[in-house]
């Protein structure tokens, strides 16, 4: 089933928007390559210029320099009917005035198909995606989750070499969002269809991509599979965007070898994996993920915070995992304890000691620190 | 996001659309205006347009022009306000039935309100005379203002009750926890958010009642406007020149007022920024305003079915209020050759203008809401122009323009198409005239309704491979298509009804309906004049209903179209 | 399949042909050209071929013949439903398409002179001759002569033959006879009875602009009076008491009729019609003399079917055509035709003052007559 082709290369790819008085650049220089059958997601706050990134390789605008290939055929000018790609739109855009059979069939009848052949290839889809009895439904007498299906047969029923998403998920609550990602992922494994997905949530990114591309102010901060960005961040930008950050103020920095760096931070000397970029930093910081501090009550303290300590200021219990806020020298530190046992939980008031295995930090470059608080989303 | 694409190129159907109603735009409109210009540059019509200060009689006419859009635009607003107000916010029977005729004197045929209104409430009139012994002088300015509000009140009203509607009650009930009573929130909430909505209804009937042609000349008396001077110029001085100029100086104001109603006073529209209105408008529940509220809407409802009543009567005796004895000599009279060519010619020169000005409207709404990047409010505005225009100018632009094809170096770009000696007996500059002048209503209903249309479902249809032409026939057509219906039955109704500019088209093989109830009226032949208003009444309705039919079935049924959104 | 072809095809022509026998009867190859004919004037077609009765050297004969074919446009000036029977009656004797459409007189000036380049008419019947004279001067009729020209007397007819009269009408006053009793006053019997204060805003008449009958009123002013200064002077003095003008000359009868106004200016033949459609009115004429009116018909230079318009100018001229007026389209001009029939509903010419009215001369002035009017009495009135 899976196809060769389907190998998708930006080049270079910006778009701006406005005359030459008042210029926007939304999307400076992208160059990717996508290979087929690859799932790429491209994660970013809103504004980075993700969706038109995603509007560039459809079709939608037109670059205003750079290139769209795939399989070697520039398409960067080429309407989007000229180009063999599906998309999947954040209201759907169903057609209101077709049936659901007729919204799937409606691609294939542009194409000119036999009747016979539409209705073959229109039943298996719907068939894999379980909405046979409801062919002859009008659209906007489906649930959410249904209109986002019958979306994506629409978009997939046309064999095209691209799926494009775009933010296809937003619309739905958490429970049904989770199983339209599994559903998503299984059919495009199936099919090998590469895949461009645009979200601003990372949990989608996490769990669907091979890839994430993360977008920034309109260039890209940092491409990697799910875990390296999770892992190593190439930025304090990208760890704070991606899952919770603890940043800890670095005593002292000095090289070790290759890719790592010896730190002083909470008092304690350590040599931890560092950015390649973050000694040259004026202040390097340390990214610990909540998950990797373990919290235990410091034993007879009085109210006094010492090193490698702090002093418990919030506390939530969730049954599965507790969350702690420590005030510490080294500033606020969230930290997550799975599994706790309810006696051991350090109540707020207390002084409680942290520590983290060297080997899950990560040494940052500090320069925007905190830059990011402006892009919330 | 953006609701088009920008930057870059269009498609090759966008482009091929875009010059094609350049075009359009540019014969049907741009070039007869363009030649007003010219001619009134010429010597008898710049000593007008120059003149109109300084010369005394020039400035009573402009100044009795603007005295009678004054009035006619305050008095309609007002009316149009209580009844819409009434409509939105009194409870009582026959709300649906009042509403629909308070819209009928948008179609109405010309002259039906003008000899009606002298019948009833003339001198010798029914009422004034038979009830009051009262005599009042109808002809000249009061008749002028009485004809014309009925007719144009409709207008705002319409605007009103829209306005009105999306007016989220949240705001009245912010209002009264606030601790302000009804008539508080009515002075201090809801009046000042309708500002815009006055502004713009305004407007509307100034340009509405300056540019009216028919009644000034069977009721108008010595009262003399812009658009009877610039006929009479043509029809009583031979002067084309003198025309183009007295044209000039009533299309000036027109085009003024339409630009600060379109681009000023709807920006000002703040309505809608609520969202979705919640909660049920409060009812207005005070004896007094009740009651003074359903007085007016009464009595004004009671005068339109009057008005109606007086003209299917009047159709059907020998000299209504003279002598009253039943008749169908009129319909005789009339059918038996008088009118038949006309009906005939009138009806299929509409039919062939009411699809087409259909299509260019949705055209136009679709390039301006969706393609168009830069120069989009031009676009608007160029499509609109047919209404922005007084009908008299258009008219004179037309005659003027037509009467011999159009050269350029020589080279004939544009046949003759007005006159007797044109094409097809000069029916093509008819079907051009009904076509510019009924196709902005279908723009504004296609703009108002592609605005609500989520542009991915375009896009959708885009990238399953159909391009520029087969996306707008397959997608856009079938969802615009209510309001493309709605733009359908107006422009028949609108094509049917239309004189001022026509009267300078007519020719002995395009003899129209409106223009033979001018000369009846003119004539004082009133029974003829009401027989062929119900004529024309029925052919509306009967056609009307037929289009209705016919698109309704080739129409996928939507409940409602999808207006999801980012 | 062939065979069903020689069947319909033998059924057309069938058809085709009965249809052209019922045209064309029996003696569908004759040339009437110099037979003999028994009344002058009298307009025949045979076998597509269009003849008048004219009188040569003596003998009545059919002298000229014209093949007639294509459409005649046709710029009808009096009153519609005497356009429609008039054409019809043409049409139907002839076979030519005959159309019309009405304006009046001013109007229809306007029109001619507009598509002067490219004519749209062919011929311009009805209304008052000066309109036409004016119409020589602009270059936009032609010289006709028709044969039956002979038969009218030479009051009614342009010697250079741009005009032909084909009736004759006198303005008069028409008066609403229940207002006149509730006024308190006589039906005018002068032009300055007009003036009586008591007419105030009930008094009507057409604008001069557009009406050929205002302006024959305009005119007679003029000839009564003895200078235009002296006529618009007059104009002024009734303006005072004129509740509107109309557009067209007829226009005040409706008005009139309803009692809008006690009394008007009209063509004496148009308050007689409305009278006849049972309006409460009455006809007088003022004693100093009144305006008359010559109903010209002219030839429109550069026509496209000249043919078809000068037979129509001949048919117009017969008597046959002449008494359509009155049987059939209310309209009660006297005739110019000696031999059309009076009625007694036309006015009675030895009962009426005419004053010496010369339409060349009121032709030749109208241009700048009626800018005066329109300057100095209608739209000074409107600066009120």
């Amino acid at each position: 089933m899976a196809t060769k082709s389907g190998n998708l290369k930006l080049d270079a790819l910006t778009k701006e928007f406005g005359n030459s008085a008042e210029k926007v650049v939304a999307v400076r220089e992208l160059t990717l390559t996508i290979n087929p059958g690859e799932f790429v997601t491209l994660l970013g706050p809103s504004g980075c210029g993700k969706t038109t990134a995603l509007r560039m390789i459809a079709g939608f605008e037109t670059p205003t320099k750079g290139r769209v290939l795939l399989d070697g055929e520039d398409l960067s000018y080429a309407t989007p009917d000229r180009r063999p790609m599906g998309m999947v739109f954040q209201s759907y855009a169903l057609f209101p005035h077709m049936t659901v059979f007729d919204n799937v069939a409606y691609g294939l009848r542009v194409k000119k198909l036999s009747a016979g052949e539409i209705k073959k290839a229109v039943g298996e889809v719907l068939d894999s995606m379980s909405l046979s009895h409801l062919a002859n439904r009008a659209p906007n007498q489906l649930s959410g989750g249904q209109q986002q299906r019958v979306a994506l047969a629409r978009a997939m029923v046309v064999r095209p070499k691209v799926l494009l998403f775009d933010e296809p998920l937003s619309n739905l609550d958490a429970k049904l969002r989770a199983q339209m990602r599994v559903e998503i992922r299984s059919i495009q494994r199936r099919l090998g269809i590469t895949s461009i997905f645009v979200t601003h949530d990372q949990d989608e990114a996490m769990s669907l991509s091979d890839r994430i591309v993360v977008m920034r102010n309109a260039v890209v901060e940092q491409v990697g599979t799910p875990d390296e960005i999770y892992r190593r961040p190439s930025s304090v930008f990208v760890a704070d965007f991606i899952g919770r950050s603890n940043f800890l103020e670095v005593e002292s920095a000095a090289r070790a070898k290759a890719g790592k760096a010896k730190i002083v931070v909470s008092g304690r000397k350590i040599e931890v994996a560092a950015q390649s970029s973050a000694l040259s930093s004026n202040k390097p910081v340390l990214l610990v993920r909540p998950e990797s501090i373990t919290v235990t009550a410091a034993k007879g303290k009085g109210t006094k915070v010492g090193k490698g300590e702090g002093k418990v200021t919030n506390v939530v219990f969730y049954g599965n995992h507790v969350e702690y806020t420590l005030e510490t020298d080294e500033g606020v530190i969230i930290a997550v304890e799975s599994d706790p046992l309810y006696d051991d939980i350090v109540p707020v008031g207390k002084i409680a000691r942290y520590s983290f295995p060297a080997d899950r930090a990560w040494l940052l470059p500090s320069d925007s620190t905190h830059a990011m608080k402006e892009d919330r989303k | 996001m953006s609701t088009k694409a920008r930057g870059g190129k269009y498609d090759i159907f966008t482009k091929l659309a875009l010059v094609l109603v350049l075009i359009i735009v540019g014969f049907l409109i741009v070039l007869p205006l363009l030649n007003i210009l010219v001619y009134s540059s010429q010597p008898s019509g710049s000593a007008i347009v120059k003149g109109s200060f300084s010369d005394i009689v020039t400035r009573n006419i402009i100044w009795n022009t603007v005295k009678l859009g004054l009035t006619v635009a305050a008095l309609g607003t007002l009316l149009g306000f209580i009844m819409a107000y009434t409509q939105a916010r009194v409870e009582f029977r026959g709300k649906k039935i009042l509403h629909i005729i308070n819209l009928v004197p948008i179609i109405s045929p010309p002259f039906a309100f003008a000899t009606a209104i002298i019948v009833l409430f003339g001198r010798s009139g029914m009422i004034t005379r038979g009830i009051f012994d009262w005599r009042p002088t109808l002809y000249g300015y009061p008749g002028l203002v009485l004809v014309l509000t009925l007719s144009f009140f409709p207008i705002a009203y319409m605007n009103l009750l829209g306005m009105l509607r999306s007016l989220d009650p949240a705001l009245d009930e912010a209002g009264a926890s606030l601790g302000a009573n009804k008539w508080r929130i009515f002075r201090t909430v809801t009046l000042p958010l309708l500002i815009p909505g006055f502004a713009g209804s305004f407007l509307l009937l100034f340009i509405e009642s300056i540019a009216d042609l028919a009644n000034p000349l069977i009721i108008g008396g010595s009262y003399t406007v812009l658009a009877s001077r610039a006929y009479m110029a043509i029809n009583g001085d031979y002067d084309i020149s003198l025309a183009a100029g007295y044209s000039l100086l009533l299309l000036l104001p027109a085009l003024l007022v339409f630009l600060i109603q379109r681009y000023w006073a709807q920006k000002k529209s703040v309505i809608s920024v609520t969202g979705k209105p919640s909660g049920r408008p409060t009812v207005v529940t005070s004896k007094v305003a009740r009651t003074f509220l359903l007085t007016v809407t009464g009595l004004l409802t009671g005068l339109i079915l009057l008005i109606y009543a007086t003209v299917v009567l009047g159709a059907f005796v020998q000299i209504i209020g003279v002598n009253n004895e039943f008749t169908l000599s009129h319909f005789q009279y009339l059918l038996g050759g008088f009118a038949n060519g006309a009906i005939k010619t009138t009806t299929t020169l509409a039919l062939i203008a009411t699809p087409l000005s259909g299509i260019f409207g949705m055209l136009i709404a679709w390039l301006v809401v969706r393609k168009v990047r830069r120069g989009s409010e031009a676009l608007d505005f160029l499509g609109m122009l047919g209404i922005a225009v007084p009908g008299t100018v258009i008219g004179i632009g037309y005659a003027i323009t037509y009467n011999d094809p159009v050269k350029i170096a020589g080279v004939t770009v544009f046949p003759q198409v007005a006159g007797g000696a044109a094409l097809i007996g000069g029916s093509i500059a008819i079907i051009m005239v009904y076509i510019i002048r009924s196709s902005p209503a279908g723009q504004r209903s296609g703009i108002a309704m592609l605005q609500q249309i989520d542009p991915a479902i375009e896009e959708a249809s885009a990238s399953l491979g159909a391009a520029g032409g087969k996306t707008f026939r397959l997608v856009t057509l079938p969802l615009i298509s209510g309001a493309f219906l709605s733009g359908l039955m107006y422009a028949f109704a609108h094509s049917m009804t239309t004189l001022s500019p026509i009267i300078f088209l007519v020719t002995p093989d395009t003899s129209i309906l409106t223009q033979k109830i001018l000369a009846e009226a003119d004539q004082g032949r009133y029974g003829n004049v009401f027989a062929l208003c119900c004529i024309l009444i029925m052919l509306i309705m009967i056609i009307g209903g037929l289009i209705n039919l016919l698109v309704r079935r080739t129409q996928v049924s939507i409940d409602r179209p999808m207006v999801t959104g980012r | 399949m062939k065979r069903s072809k020689l069947i319909a095809f033998g059924a057309l022509s069938a058809l085709v042909l009965s249809l052209l026998s019922a045209v064309a009867p029996a003696q569908a190859a004759r040339d009437l050209k110099g037979s003999v004919c028994a009344q002058e004037g009298q307009v025949r077609t045979i076998s597509g071929v269009t003849y008048t009765c004219e009188r040569v050297s003596g003998a009545l004969q059919y002298a000229q013949g014209r093949k007639l074919s294509g459409t005649l446009n046709v710029l009808c000036t009096p009153q519609e439903l005497w356009c429609v029977e008039m054409t019809k009656a043409f049409q139907a004797k002839t076979g030519v398409t005959t159309k019309f459409i009405r304006l009046s007189s001013g109007e229809a000036l306007t029109r001619l002179v507009a598509s002067k380049n490219n004519p749209e008419f062919d011929v311009w019947t009805g209304g008052p001759n000066d309109s036409h004279i004016s119409g020589r001067i602009q270059g936009v009729i032609e010289a006709y002569k028709s044969p039956t020209r002979n038969m009218l007397k030479s009051q009614f007819k342009d010697a250079d033959g741009f005009w032909t009269g084909i009736y004759m009408g006198a303005l008069g006053f028409c008066s609403n006879t229940n207002e006149l009793k509730r006024l308190g006053v006589k039906a005018p019997t002068s032009w300055n009875d007009l003036l009586n204060a008591k007419f105030k805003g009930n008094f009507m008449m057409a604008h001069p602009g557009t009406s050929g009958t205002a302006y024959t009123a305009l005119w007679s002013q003029v000839l009564r009076l003895g200078s235009e200064d002296a006529a618009i002077n007059y104009m002024k003095e009734l303006n005072k008491n004129v509740l509107s003008y109309t557009r067209s000359g007829a226009g005040p009868t409706g008005p009139l009729g309803r009692g809008e106004v006690a009394t008007g200016l009209v063509f004496s033949h148009d308050c007689t019609a409305a009278i006849l459609r049972g309006n409460p009115l009455v006809v007088s004429f003022p004693k100093e003399g009144t305006g008359f009116e010559i109903g010209g018909i002219a030839l429109v230079k550069g026509a496209k079917n000249p043919d078809a318009a000068k037979a129509y100018i001949d048919f117009a001229l017969s008597a046959e055509a002449q008494n359509i007026g009155p049987a059939k389209a209310e309209s009660f001009q006297i005739l110019t035709n000696p031999n059309a029939k009076y009625d007694r509903r036309m006015i009675n010419l030895k009962k009426v003052t005419l004053l010496n009215y010369e339409a060349e001369a009121a032709g030749t002035a109208s241009v700048k007559l009626k800018a005066r009017f329109d300057k100095e009495v209608a739209l000074a009135s409107s600066a009120k």
